[in-house]
């Protein structure tokens, strides 16, 4: 009997437990090499420097982040650590010629590498792109210009990047930076906004205020609480966007500052989780 | 004296109160079901009365009994509702094992995967002294398994068909004993197939078909007279079940259960179980018309669409308990319960659609109820103790430690969306208290009274679901994961007459309810299905309030005649005044009776007033009266070893086109039918 009854309770007590117990993974943080996943798109000399350009893909129609390191010629080992990089971007067309936005890096290298960013306005496909890295290496104090010609830019399989002309404005390039990997639920957004001056003139605007209308086209519902992007720095505007379904999303877009723009079809990314 | 005390004992302590076995029954092996609610003219007799059939499902049966109505969404697998509590707020149990349904929009209640041969008897609790198995608010149904009989007969079998003519239903039955020395064992199954059924006015109800098979088998070992270890199996497999009033069907349907229990049956009282058990259910929306016209058609596309979902739903449950009842002094009876069960959840809901001309869309998918384990920890305890001779007080209180743990990203994900921050465990403590007594007087009247507070835990859904699309009030269903649980401070008299040839019970009895959940609208969500007019949220509702009374009736002038009479009545009231949805009227079900030598013969009338009390803003519009008459006769004999039973009837005689305020889409009643049932036993 008492055998009985003590096998039961301890049947009972692994019941208990089967379920309720789970092992709890323990997340540790590792040193991730700044160059860790990323390919070298290009490489060249310039102003005594290996110039190379490392990126997460092949260059492509939108917002690049890009990696600049620069090899000490005399000692390739050695990276430079200072130095003034501008990225010089410029596509050929058969009736004209012009440049695309870009964030030149900052003057100090962050973990050895020189980070930037363009803003490819075309695919190869409409014209050439060549892409010029002008270089002050503070080291030695020369300065040169590595010249990458007739690279490709991938048209993306969807859209991250659009230009259009406003009657206010003129003529914008809006970019999605992200979200990269969509997922059902509270998503990071965040764009670019750059103006056309001139042909070679793309600076960055900070004076738009963004509102965005996500919708699932095929269901012609939308999602709540979003939260409309605001700019934090140098024409960035971050916000939050809802998933509540995998497929396939429609982000709307509305400049505020200029009333026409909100009701062109044309101001939309799609995103498909 | 001593009569009334044993009396009283077997009402107040609702023990399984097993009919007495007319002689003519003994032949027949398919044991009846008996079921136990708190009026003396309980047992078979209700159960017998009211079957409609031999063959009738545990629906049929559950209609007609004490407290009891049921929300309809098709034919099959109907939601019991007792005293106008429903889903959550109801324990329903088997043999106080916990199950639950996996389907997000109610289509599968515990009760669709057992069968009326699968049960020895129904335990019925009202209001908050429901707690035996875990707390709760509205009442309790605990279903006990037909039990092998070590004192039957060596070998006992049956077979039994049953066709309704208004489906065209084939039911076939059986049930097996056997018997060798220290061990018994039995098995009882079902097969039922119907088709669309044909309604008053002649109009074939779509969608209204099912197949069911289900089968159970139990063993039971016992070594000596008082100890006893048993095992069932229970399967349960329906597949194309129709829901006239919801938008999909199902295609699977699947339960089954695994229990072993342990019972000592000495002064002191022992039992102990473990049990599993696993519900798979899939919809299906491919016999639907699945083009839509979309209103706000997207960009570059044509406006109708062809969508198919796939939403499966999967709920297992592990779980255990032991449980001792211990007599104490003289007139004391100590029964306490120590009980654990985890119960993992899981629906998801994956859109495909397609654009005429165009390539599929991407499937979308989601989880309606993002997986969650739930555990479960309680303990019970109650005494009953006889005062005097005449006066019986018993008490009972219970204490449940709940966790909850989500287990996948999906959960706090898409409540991010609604700017939650859900926390992965949540954990909470929630107690039920319970205090009755009963006084006999000489003159045959018996009085109860019960006082109670209890509280219970919001379901998954009402937590964590994510766009359920209800049918009856057209509008998208969304979780609330900081829901508290809903509370329910309790009060019930019952009034009993029993003479020898008249029998009364009048029942009221009152909930009052704080945090009641229910679903509020949010206009600032926009909704997510078709046919959806909005998202309402589960909210705690500060106060509701339910009243509900039941009155039986039963006269036996003569040996052979008996009328029987049954009123159902319910009033709910959600903050001030307003009506609470799915309330049923005032229904009304008078049974008369003759029987001799095997020969019975019974006429029923059942009726409900118009339900003109109705939530126009949860999609309730006033249902019309009705009166529903059904006839029954049924003859049974023997003939060597061979035990006959045959029955023939016809309900709804008078072809009645009819539907009952908790039908769902007020889709109407079957037609006239009649009914033919043969059974042989051995
Ligand atoms: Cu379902």
């Amino acid at each position: 009997m008492k055998t009985i009854l003590s096998k039961l309770s301890i049947l009972l007590l692994l019941s208990i437990f089967i379920f309720s117990c789970k092992d709890e993974v323990k997340e540790t943080t590792t040193a991730v090499h700044p160059l860790e996943g990323l390919i070298k798109l290009n490489e060249g000399y310039a102003a005594g420097a290996k110039v190379e350009v490392w990126g997460k893909k092949n260059y492509f129609q939108g917002y690049n982040n890009l990696s600049v390191v620069l090899l000490d010629s005399a000692n390739t080992k050695d990276t430079l650590k200072d130095a003034h990089i501008h990225f010089l971007p410029y596509m050929t067309m058969p009736m004209m010629k012009h440049a695309c936005p870009v964030e030149n890096p900052g003057a100090l290298a962050i973990n050895g590498v020189f980070p930037g960013a363009i803003s490819f306005v075309m695919p190869s496909m409409g014209g050439t792109w060549d892409l010029g890295i002008k270089v002050h290496n503070h080291k030695t104090g020369k300065g040169g210009t590595a010249m990458f010609s007739n690279i490709t830019v991938d048209s993306p399989s969807s859209t991250v990047l659009k230009v259009f002309k406003t009657p206010a404005n003129g003529v914008l390039v809006l970019s999605m930076l992200a979200p990269l990997t969509p997922k059902v639920g509270v998503n990071d957004i965040e764009f670019t906004i750059h103006k056309k001056l001139t042909e070679l003139k793309w600076p960055a605007d900070t004076t738009f205020t963004l509102a965005i209308e996500p919708t699932m086209p095929s269901m012609g519902h939308g999602s709540p609480n979003n939260v409309n992007p605001i700019h934090y720095k140098n024409g960035h505007y971050k916000g939050k966007v809802n998933f509540t379904m995998t497929g396939e999303w429609k982000i709307g877009i509305v400049l505020n500052n200029d009333t026409t723009i909100g009701t062109s079809a044309n101001r939309y990314f799609n995103i498909t989780l | 004296m001593y009569k009334s005390l044993v009396l009283g004992l077997l009402i107040l302590t609702t023990f399984i109160v097993k009919g007495e076995k007319n002689s003519w029954k003994d032949t027949v092996s398919l044991k009846e079901v008996s079921v136990s609610v708190s009026v003396p003219l309980n047992n078979k007799e209700v159960v017998d009365f009211y079957r409609s059939n031999e063959f009738s499902t545990l629906d049929n049966m559950n209609a007609r009994l004490e407290g009891l109505t049921l929300i309809k969404r098709g034919a099959y697998a109907l939601e019991p509702q007792m005293n106008g509590f429903s889903g959550g707020q109801l324990n329903v149990t088997i043999d106080g094992m916990k199950m639950f349904g996996a389907c997000t929009d109610k289509m599968d209640p515990v009760t669709s995967y057992i069968e009326p041969t699968n049960l020895k008897s129904i335990k019925l609790k009202s209001g908050t002294n429901c707690s035996e198995h875990g707390c709760n608010i509205g009442g309790s149904m605990d279903m006990s398994l037909q039990e092998p009989d070590e004192k039957g007969g060596d070998q006992t079998a049956s077979i039994s068909y049953g066709t309704e003519s208004v489906s065209n239903s084939k039911n076939v039955l059986f049930s097996l004993g056997l018997n060798k020395e220290k061990w018994s064992w039995i098995s009882d199954g079902v097969y039922r197939k119907t088709e669309r059924y044909r309604a008053g006015n002649g109009l074939i109800i779509p969608f209204s078909q099912f197949e069911k098979t289900n089968l159970h088998s139990a063993l039971k070992y016992s070594p000596n007279e008082i100890s006893s270890l048993k095992a069932d199996v229970l399967y349960d497999i329906a597949r194309n079940v129709g829901y006239p009033a919801l938008p999909m069907d199902v295609s699977l349907a699947r339960g089954s259960l695994f229990a072993l229990e342990y019972q000592r049956k000495a002064i002191t009282q022992l039992k102990a179980k473990v049990y599993y058990n696993q519900v798979v259910h899939i919809m299906d929306d491919s016999q639907r018309d699945s083009l839509y016209l979309l209103k706000n058609k997207p960009v570059g596309k044509s406006d109708s669409v062809y969508m198919r979902m796939d939403m499966p739903g999967k709920s297992s449950t592990f779980g255990s308990y032991i449980q001792l009842m211990v007599p104490w002094g003289e007139r004391n009876k100590l029964t306490l319960k120590a009980d654990h069960y985890t119960n993992y959840s899981l629906a998801e809901m994956t859109m495909h659609m397609r654009y005429a001309g165009q390539a599929p869309e991407k499937p979308m998918y989601m989880q309606t109820w993002p997986a969650m384990l739930r555990n479960v920890s309680g303990v019970y305890a109650e005494n009953s103790s006889y005062l005097t001779s005449n006066l019986m007080v018993s008490t009972n209180a219970r204490l449940d430690y709940n966790i909850d743990q989500l287990d996948s990203e999906y959960g706090p994900e898409q409540f991010g969306i609604f700017n939650y921050n859900v926390e992965k465990v949540k954990t909470n403590v929630i107690k039920s208290i319970n205090l009755s007594a009963q006084y006999h007087f000489e003159t045959d009247l018996n009085l109860t009274a019960t006082a109670g507070h209890s509280e219970r835990m919001p379901t998954i859904g009402e937590r964590m679901g994510f766009y359920l699309f209800n049918a009856y009030d057209g509008f998208d269903y969304i979780g609330n994961p900081n829901l508290m649980s809903e509370q329910s401070n309790f009060m019930k008299a019952t009034f009993q007459v029993t003479k020898p040839t008249f029998k009364i019970n009048i029942s009221p009895s009152m909930s009052f309810l704080s945090d009641y959940i229910m679903g509020i609208t949010d206009p600032g969500i926009p909704a997510m299905n078709f046919p959806a007019k909005g998202i309402r949220v589960y909210t705690n509702v500060p106060k509701a309030k339910l009243f509900s009374t039941d009155v039986q009736l039963m006269y036996t002038p003569t040996d052979y005649f008996t009328a029987f009479c049954l009123s159902k009545y319910t009033y709910g009231e959600i903050n001030e005044g307003e009506a609470m949805p799915l309330m049923a009227p005032l229904k009304n079900v008078l049974a008369l009776q003759y029987q001799k030598n095997g020969l019975q013969l019974q006429a029923e009338c059942e009726s409900a007033l118009s339900q003109k009390r109705i939530n126009i803003l949860y999609g309730e519009q006033i249902t019309p009266s009705f009166t529903v008459v059904n006839l029954k006769s049924s003859y049974e004999f023997s003939y060597s070893k061979l035990s006959f039973n045959t029955s023939a009837g016809v309900t709804n005689l008078f072809n009645k086109v009819y539907y009952e305020h908790l039908d769902i889409g007020r889709i109407y009643r079957p037609g006239r039918s009649v009914e033919l049932y043969v059974k042989v036993g051995y």
